[in-house]
This record gives C-alpha cells, structure tokens and sequence, in this order.
C-alpha cells in the first residue's frame, strides 16, 4: 500500500511531518517510560504523546496510509484512556507502545524510499487494542495534600491529566498559577500573539492548559487567555512574558481551610449561593482589593465614557425636544429647570469618570530607573538617575502618549549628553553623571517635567553644521533645528553633538499629540535641561477638518450630519451672510460661516463657500458653507479654559500637526450665534496663546 | 469573497484543506496553528467560515466552538469540524456545541467543497458582505 488518491502530492510533506511527529513521539515515550518505572504519573507527555498520534493517524487517513492509520488508532486509544486517568500508564504497556512506535517508523521509512508501507503486524495490533482495558484498571490517583483552587472556575474544563499536572507540580514544590494574556490587534502588530506568547512563557513554566475568557471573566477585554502553568519563575518574569498589564498571576493554590480571612466569609451552608458567588469573584481577576485602593482596567473607564457620551447625545436630544415645546407654547418652565439640573450631573459625572483616568507620574515614571540600569551597562557611564515627581497626576491617556518622549529624552541624555568618566574627571565634574527629572502640577491644569543633565551641553555650531544651517542665536532656534526631521540619522551629530536623535519625535508628541510645549536650556560643558509642559487631560475626537476664508478650523464628526456641494443655491446669501441651498428637494438655510466667524474679515479672503457641513439646530437642517475639505482625523481637543474666552460656538482648539493652533467649532451652538442673541465669536488665533 | 480560517496544528493538513476549498471563487485563506490562535484571529478580524481539527494542544476544536458560540459577533459564524475515527464521542459534543458540519479524515476535496458551500451560500454574514 503506498501514499495515492486525492492527496498524493502532499506525500513529501506528509513525510516531513511525519518525522517530525515521530521524533516528539519518542521523547514523549521515553519521558512516560521513566515515570513509570518510578510509578509516577506523566500527564504532559502521555497527552502530548497521544496528540502526536492523533495528529499522525489523521494525516495518514488524508494520503491513505491505512497501516499507519491502524496503529497509530490503537495507540492512540489506550493514551486516551491514560490521559483520562490522569497520565498514569501501566508499565506492562510501555513495551507495546515502544514497538508500535518503532512499526510506525519503519513504515514512515518506507514510503520516503518510495516503497509500499508493509501491511500492520496482526499480533501487535492485537496487543496494542488489549492496551486500553489494562490501562483502564491502572492504579487509581492518590489523593494529594494540596489541592486547586481552579474548582469553580475552571473545574469542569480541566481533564483529568490536567489536574494532575497542577497537582503534582505543587506538591513538587512548584507554583501552581493563572497567568492572564490581553490579546488585541496592536499587540499582534508588535508580534506579541497568543503562539508567540505561548513559546515565551513555555521557557519559564510548563503551560498545562489555556483556557480562552471572554466577558465578564477577561476582566473587560473582548478576550483573554488564561495560561494555567506551573513554574519556579518570579511573577515579574511571567508577566513580562505576557507582554506586562492588563496581564495579573494568581495563585491556583487553595488555601489550607482553617488559614485565611475568607474561611469565615465564605458561606458553605445556610442556603446561600456559595457557589455562585465564588465563582463570580474568581472571574474578576483584575479587580483586586487591598488599602482602600481598586485596580480597574483602563476599558472599563473607557466604556464608562462610551455611555456617558450616549447619555450626552440623548441629551442633546431631550434639549432640542423641550426647546421645540417652548417653542409650540407649553409649560416648559418646570421641564427647562430639571434639564439645567440633568446637565450639571452629567458634568459632573464627566469630571468623576475623567478624575479615575487619572494615574500617578511616580508609576507612569517606573520604569525609567530600569532603563538607566540597561544603559549604563551598554555605554559603560556612570549614572545615577533622580525622580522627584512627588503625588501629582496626570491623564492615563497623556501618560501613554507621554511616556515613550521621556524615555527619548531620558536615553539621549544617558546615550549622548553625559560623557564617559574619564572626560566628566577631566573636565573637573564628578565621574558619575546625573540625570535628574522632576515635576510639578501647575495651576493652569498643565504639568509641567523637566529633565536635566549634568553632562556637555548642546554644541550649536556642530549641530548647526550637521543641519547645514545658520548657527542659531536662542535656544528656541537651536531646539528648533534639534526638532528637524531627517536630523537624527546623521551619524556624526549623534556622535559628536550628543543631540538630535528622535528629538523630532519628542517634539511631535509633547506639541502636536498633546497640544503641550517643549523647552531646551542648554550650556556648554554644565549640561542640559528640557521642560516639558503637557495637559492633564485631554480629549480625543474624530474631526473633520475644513478652511474657511483662509484658515483651518475643526469640528467633531458626530455633529455633522452630512458634507455637501453647494449647487443649487435657491437664494444667494444677504445682508445677514444667510441664503438658502437645495438639499435633497428642499430649501435649507445656507449660512457663511466665513462671515460668521468674523464679519470684519477681509471681503477678498471670503471664498465662495464650495462645500457646506449639515448641522442640525433645534431639529432643523443648517448648512454652513466653507471653501474646502481637508480631511478627518483624531484630535487632541484642548478646552478653552479661560471663562474671559470661552465663546458659543468654540468647543476649544488643537494643533492638526502645523504648530499652529485650529479652532475646534461647534457649529450647533455657533448657530445661535446666527440669530445675534450672542456675541460675535473673536478672530481665531486672537485667544490662542 | 469568503474568509476562511482553517485550523489545524498540522501544516500539512491545513495546506490539505486550503487545496480542497481554493477552488471556491474569490475565496481567501488564513491559517491557525491552535485553537488559542483561532480565537485571538477571530476577534481580529470577521470571518465567514472556521474549518476547525477537533484534537489540537491547550484547546481543542469543542472547546473552540463553544468559546466561539458564545460570542454574540460569532453566533453565526459557520463551523466545519475535522475529526478523524475515534473521535465519534467528541464528534455528537461538538454538534451540542454549535458546529454545523463534520469531515471525517480522510475527507475527498468534492466533499469538504460541498459542506464550505452548503454553508457560505446561506450564511447571512456572506449575503450581508455581498
């Protein structure tokens, strides 16, 4: 019989494979062996083993190698039943797997010289089918002193082999633990995946089972993996295999009953769902308990802002409904008074659900010292870094953004700014440098960081040189070249000047994501000082961006109810910049906005107003016209804070990546501006510091 | 055009069952070496049919259609389960689970076509892609 049919193509692939398979098969049996010369159970190898004969039955099935397919079932059979027991074989049933194994191999052989595989032998095939009632009766599991704290959670989808590897791994002394792994597709960008971080964890702990989680039992997340292990290894190893936070390690170990405080908590009788509620808190891994404080998920809070702005929208509904009825002559003084009321909640519940974003710069900063340690072991210079960040907070969201600048900054100093300890000697300075970051939290809701350095300072003519440029005559001018893109990959300005690498980067994250500011102060041979000011908080919207009379403005997407070309102008705007334009059969009012926004603006710089956003206002359909589509992006929108500013019309403004600062509108309530119950909104740029 | 997701911890057989299903028009594949690897694929990305080996390491093929049966986004998702003889008892857990149809290894190409169109052609995923 030889490999044919619809597969016959596959057959040096199956081969392959088939070695492959063999080969694990082997170490597997030789691993049963000796366990069960020493009667002990093997659960990973006895289903591992079984796994590899499965896998090689099917294939063997697919290119129709039927003696293949027939031993490898019966050996297949008896490791089911074992698996089953826990992973314990009997030892009269190593001989028989040995030679089923090796009856395999030979006919693997075979095919690969292009033989026929020899017809199964009738006797071993026998001896391996009367394997399964042998091993049905091996000796039953002993009971252990330890035992799994998984019951509830995870007893039903735990085999019995399984269990007994979490058991024995734990009276042998090892760990056993609950390793949570968050995948998403950004973590899968970066190659962390559920294989990859399968292999990484498999070097620090025997994985016994992974269980998918989703809901309420990932803690948030759409999905997560549950790696059940044993292990010797620290926690922070293990979390560092899973690609660190939102990951937890917890203990599978359950208690000894008379130790801990839960033993009187824990309701075993009275009719109490005791099960029930067990297995609800073992499900929320990532809520922990402990000094007053609650560790949530950052999708949580995120999910509470997803309803809250639901809850935002439907209000904005319920205002236009009420305003429709003042409007109609009804009684709305009393509805008008709770409507005032549900918006100071709301507002309220905003900054409650903003303030738990917030996260201390101490723990934001944690890892820098390690990353120092790294760096001082790469170059060889003595360092010693100082954090002096105190309490202060900031916005997880800015945080994130924020952290990878530092860690810029931080690098260059180490990296270039300080020099070796030999030259700091030299130059009369101590050998070891110091790179020292503080920060403090300023009253106009901005934090403000600085990093100092003790080391050689920015040289501008070098820099100036390496950027072929005038040599720059203010600090500003010499961060401004530093900030110039392409300047980092200049190898002798790394070299030499100590600056400019990724520094463009720095400066797009502090300015342009952030809407914050960077500042360089800088003294030949003293060292260096960047200040860093960036927002508390931000928020992010999806915005289309637009010009209107030359400038750009932003508004946020949600609000715009459709974009379109203004053709049939039914009536050309008047005196009060208000025509009338054609939208599907019907006449809505064509607004300038270019004329809105600032009614003294230069005639000349007024476009035609190509484009118009549809925005609805008290129900009705308005069009603002402007002179041309940018295009839509995610933006920083920074409030105006500034009570003496804060215009109808202006949800606050943003930096689009150009450094100058864009007016983020608010076209529904610069509507009302329209009807000249308000005052006019101011220039843009006017207020804008 | 189809997705696919074809899951098996054997290359060689998820390449088997790639050949079997290419003559499908427009249809597009992409291969998991594990059910863990299949579920972390499904939440990436939509699919319109999951080809599933029942015996694979950590999770198996009944756990995967139950993990995924039980994700509102993938109710429908149609489900192909390979299995090969022996795996009869797992094979009626498997239906309780929510898989729609079974291969038995081995399987002809004509065969595993017919289930791959039997299943795409009234499966309201593919009619809502178009």
């Amino acid at each position: 019989m030889s490999g044919s049919g619809e597969f016959a193509e596959f057959l040096p692939a199956y081969l392959a494979e088939a070695d492959e398979l063999l080969a694990s098969a082997q170490k597997d049996l030789l691993a049963v062996e000796e366990a069960v010369r020493k009667g002990q159970a093997q659960p990973r190898a006895v289903r591992e083993l079984f796994r590899a004969l499965h896998t090689l039955k099917g294939l063997s099935a697919m290119v129709d190698v039927e003696p293949v397919v027939s031993l490898s079932h019966w050996m297949e059979a008896s490791l089911r039943l074992a698996d089953q027991a826990g992973g314990r074989l009997p030892e009269s049933s190593v001989e028989p797997l040995v030679e089923g194994l090796r009856a395999i191999e030979l006919r693997v052989r075979q095919l690969g010289a292009g033989k026929a595989a020899s017809p199964a032998p009738a006797n071993l095939l026998e001896r391996l089918e009367a394997l399964g009632p042998q091993v049905r009766d091996a000796a039953p599991r002993r009971a252990r002193a330890v035992k799994l704290d998984a019951e509830a959670a995870f007893a039903s989808r735990l085999a019995p082999s399984e269990r007994e590897q979490l058991e024995g791994g734990l009276a042998g002394g090892q760990r056993a633990l609950r390793l949570d792994f968050v995948p998403s597709a950004e973590r899968a960008a970066k190659g962390l995946n559920i294989n990859t971080v399968r292999e990484r964890v498999a070097k620090l702990a025997d994985i016994v089972k992974v269980l998918p989680l989703s809901g309420a039992a990932a803690g948030g997340a759409s999905l997560a993996f549950a790696l059940l292990i044993i292990t010797r290894a620290e926690d922070a190893a293990l979390l560092d295999a899973v690609g660190g936070p939102p990951a937890v390690v917890r203990s599978l170990e359950a208690p000894a009953p008379e130790e801990g405080p839960s033993s009187d908590a824990a309701p075993d009788a009275g009719g109490l769902p005791g099960g029930a509620i067990l297995e609800e808190e073992l499900d929320e891994p990532e809520v922990r308990r402990g000094g007053g404080l609650l560790r949530v998920e950052v999708s949580r809070l995120d999910e509470a802002m997803e309803w809250l702005a639901a809850l935002v929208v439907n209000r904005s509904r319920l205002t236009r409904a009420v305003a429709a009825l003042t409007q109609a002559g009804a009684p709305t003084r009393e509805l008008n008074a709770i409507l005032q009321e549900n918006g100071r909640q709301l507002r309220d519940l905003r900054s409650a659900i903003l303030r738990l974003r917030m996260v201390r710069v101490g723990d934001v900063l944690e890892r820098l010292p390690l990353l120092v340690r790294g760096l001082r072991r790469a170059t060889g210079k003595a360092v010693r870094l100082e954090l002096d960040v105190g309490d202060a907070e900031l916005d997880k969201a800015v945080a994130d953004r924020l952290l990878p600048a530092l860690v810029h900054l931080v690098r260059n100093a180490v990296d270039h700014a300080l020099e070796s300890p030999e030259e700091r000697q030299a130059a009369g300075k101590p050998p070891e440098g110091l790179v020292r970051l503080t920060c403090h939290t300023r009253a106009s809701a901005q934090l403000e960081l600085t990093l100092r350095d003790d080391g050689r300072g920015v040289d501008a003519n070098t820099v100036a040189k390496a950027a072929n440029a005038p040599v720059p005559d203010s600090a500003d001018a010499l961060l401004d070249l530093l900030c110039r893109p392409g300047l980092s990959t200049r190898q002798e300005v790394t070299r030499t000047s100590g600056r400019g690498m990724g520094m463009d980067i720095v400066r797009r994250i502090v300015v342009e994501q952030l809407g914050g500011e960077l500042r360089m102060d800088t003294r030949k041979g003293v060292g260096t000082t960047f200040t860093v000011f960036v927002p508390l908080t931000v928020t992010l919207m999806d915005a289309i961006v637009f010009e209107c009379a030359g400038r750009r403005y932003a508004v946020a997407v949600g609000t715009v109810e459709e974009l379109i070309d203004v053709v049939g102008v039914v009536r050309p705007a008047g005196a009060d910049g208000v025509g009338l334009v054609e939208r599907r059969g019907a006449a809505v009012p064509l607004v300038s906005l270019a004329r809105l926004l600032d009614a003294s603006v230069d005639p000349g710089a007024v476009g035609q107003g190509a484009k118009a956003l549809i925005v609805r206002q008290r129900g009705e359909p308005v069009a603002f016209a402007v002179d041309r589509l940018v295009g839509q992006q995610e933006i920083v929108l920074r409030p105006l804070e500034d009570p003496l500013v804060r215009v109808p019309g202006v949800a606050g403004a943003t930096d689009l990546g150009d450094g100058q600062p864009t007016l983020v509108l608010d076209l529904g309530a610069l509507g009302a501006a329209r009807a000249g119950r308000r005052k006019r909104a101011p220039r843009s740029g006017e207020w804008v510091t | 055009m189809p997705e696919v997701l074809v899951v098996d911890d054997s290359k060689v057989m998820r390449d088997m069952v790639v050949a079997c299903l290419r003559p499908y028009p427009d249809s597009h594949f992409t291969q998991a070496s594990s059910g863990l690897e299949a579920i972390e694929q499904l939440s990436l990305k939509p699919y319109d049919l999951l080809v599933l080996d029942l015996n694979m390491p950590d999770i198996g093929g009944i756990e995967v259609v139950e993990f995924v049966r039980g994700q509102d986004h993938l109710r429908n998702l149609p489900i192909i389960i390979v299995t090969t003889r022996g795996d009869e008892a797992s094979r009626e857990r498997a239906l309780q689970a929510g898989a729609n149809r079974f291969m038995t290894k081995p399987f002809t190409p004509d065969s595993i076509q017919g289930a791959a169109r039997a299943l795409l052609e009234k499966s309201p995923a593919e009619a809502s892609r178009g």
